[in-house]
């Protein structure tokens, strides 16, 4: 994902996540929402179909 | 204190007090005065249990004198980081946040260590809720890297002060946490044993959590005999923790043979000894050549999908981390370390789908590391892919090309936080500058032991880590 994001769209993000940040505070963040964006969309490019997620291993 | 007895290991001071040679008394008080003396510039210690440590010294003593040892560990002294609860005694996870916090109990694993004989010397400075590897910490300072205190470099974190008080024989053990490297970035930075078990191995009950299904604790000691004898009193099943294994817990200070004839090792090149600097990747490589002479069968392997480790790892971490910590990012912000709040906060931006596919890959990871180990016993590799950086150092160069510091510290040690598997942490050699490298082992689930056999044999065939820093 290369699209940057404004601060109104993050701040409604935020939002929806239950955090009231200002716009300063999420103009400060909005490199590091990028990069991380950037780094999870790198996820979305895998093929993982049929894959179970796992959460731990094989507890016994 | 002599800096003999100061850098005995576990197993000798416990040898010397059982036989009387020694006095759990003269032990406690001689890291006390250790610990004021050198702890002002070293900065590994939170809190020191001065009272509590001298008055449990005396009841080991007159409990030794009447015949009636209380363990293994009767009398030894260690320390524990700051996140896990002590009755009585403040755990405030290296936070503002939480100061003042008092346990009324002790964790799962403090417990076990004390009715072992263990005595806590005090609470192990930190990186803020154990949210970052360098070992920075906004509200204490950094602790000094003792290799190199002069120049000021990083212990390595999230378990910093543990890294820093066994290296500088303030403590002969401590406990650490691992959710991306926290025990092993800084055993490797700072020269010591660090041993992450396999997730379930041991409770997690009582230690304040970053990411629940990342999360282990473990023993940091200066050999890997005491690493075994640690987690051995410290594994087992515990009610207290879901996560916790039914699987009985083996003798590992008997898988210590030090005998690795036959046993087959996977050297990790592809994205792990490529992203090592030449001196780490040299030292590793020269390890592999030692247990080779010594009759283990070494070849190499790739792991493909930990590749994708950064993501997957980031999208479990970050909502974990958040979902812990919304109550106070939303009422307290502004009592967070800046940086610490900053990664809490971009938690927010990850969806969970993108959570479920950071679990999909971790299974990915997990299947194809098990595969390596079908037909190995123990995978090697670097354990960080350089030697510890200035605190003030934010981008380096490692051998696959340019890094921020932060990512490169936890490249090689977070695929095994993902997969769960054990991995042990020990120094393999020293760089150009004095500054300790080191190198993980990593085995099969729940097999510490055949983990632990090859790092001691490494260890008997060494003497990495029986250097000590001069401390000023």
């Amino acid at each position: 994902m290369s699209e940057v994001f404004d601060v109104d769209t993050l701040y409604r993000a935020a939002r929806v996540a239950g955090f009231a940040w200002t716009a300063g505070e999420l103009e400060t963040l909005r490199p590091a929402v990028a990069a991380a964006l950037s780094l999870l969309a790198t996820l979305d490019a895998l093929p993982l179909e049929g894959v179970e997620p796992t959460t731990q291993y094989r507890i016994l | 204190m002599s800096a003999d007895l100061a850098f005995a290991s576990v197993a000798d001071l416990a040898r010397m007090i059982t036989r009387k040679e020694v006095s759990p008394v003269e032990v406690v008080r001689g890291y006390l005065e250790r610990i004021a003396a050198h702890d002002r510039t070293l900065r590994a210690y939170l809190t020191v249990c001065d009272d509590a440590a001298m008055a449990d010294a005396r009841t080991a003593e007159t409990a030794l004198l009447a015949g009636r040892p209380a363990g293994p560990l009767h009398g030894v002294p260690i320390a524990l980081k700051d996140l896990y609860d002590t009755a009585g005694v403040a755990t405030t996870a290296g936070s503002k946040i939480l100061a003042g916090r008092v346990p009324q109990t002790d964790a799962t694993v403090v417990r076990r260590l004390r009715e072992a004989g263990a005595i806590v010397l005090g609470k192990l400075h930190m990186v803020e809720f154990a949210y970052g590897p360098e070992g920075l910490n906004a509200h204490h300072g950094a602790p000094r890297n003792p290799w190199d205190a002069a120049v000021e470099r990083m212990p390595g974190g999230s378990s910093s002060g543990s890294g820093v008080a066994v290296a500088a024989g303030l403590a002969p053990a401590s406990l650490g946490s691992d959710t991306g490297g926290s025990i092993r970035i800084p055993a490797s930075l700072c020269g010591i044993t660090g041993l992450k078990p396999t997730y379930g191995r041991v409770s997690r009950a009582g230690v304040l959590p970053l990411a629940w299904s990342m999360d282990h604790v473990g023993p940091m000691t200066r050999t890997v005999g005491d690493a075994a004898l640690l987690l051995h009193v410290m594994a087992g099943y515990d009610p207290a923790d879901a996560s916790s294994s039914v699987l009985p817990v083996p003798d590992y200070l008997a898988a210590l043979s030090g005998d690795v004839k036959g046993l087959r090792v996977g050297l990790l090149r592809r994205f792990f000894l490529e992203s090592a600097t030449p001196e780490v990747r040299t030292a590793v490589e020269q390890a592999a050549r030692a247990l080779q002479t010594a009759g283990a069968i070494v070849d190499e392997v790739a792991l493909p999908a930990v590749a994708h480790v950064a993501a997957a790892s980031y999208a479990v971490v970050a909502s974990e981390a958040l979902a812990y910590h919304t109550g106070w990012l939303k009422a307290r912000p502004d009592d967070y370390d800046p940086e610490v709040r900053t990664r809490l906060q971009l938690g927010a931006f990850v969806t969970g789908a993108h959570y479920v596919r950071g679990q999909q890959v971790r299974a990915l990871v997990r299947d194809e590391i098990d595969a390596a180990l079908a037909r190995r016993d123990v995978l090697l590799a670097p354990a960080t892919p350089m030697t510890a950086p200035r605190l003030d150092e934010r981008q380096t160069t490692l051998g696959d090309g340019p890094s921020d510091v932060r990512a490169a510290l936890i490249r090689l040690t977070r695929p095994f936080n993902c997969s769960g598997h054990p991995a042990c942490a020990v120094p393999c050699g020293f760089s150009s500058q004095g500054l300790p490298i080191g190198m993980q082992l990593v085995g099969r689930p729940f097999d510490e032991a055949t983990v632990l056999r090859v790092a001691d044999a490494y260890q008997r065939l060494t003497d990495w880590h029986t250097r000590r820093p001069v401390l000023a």
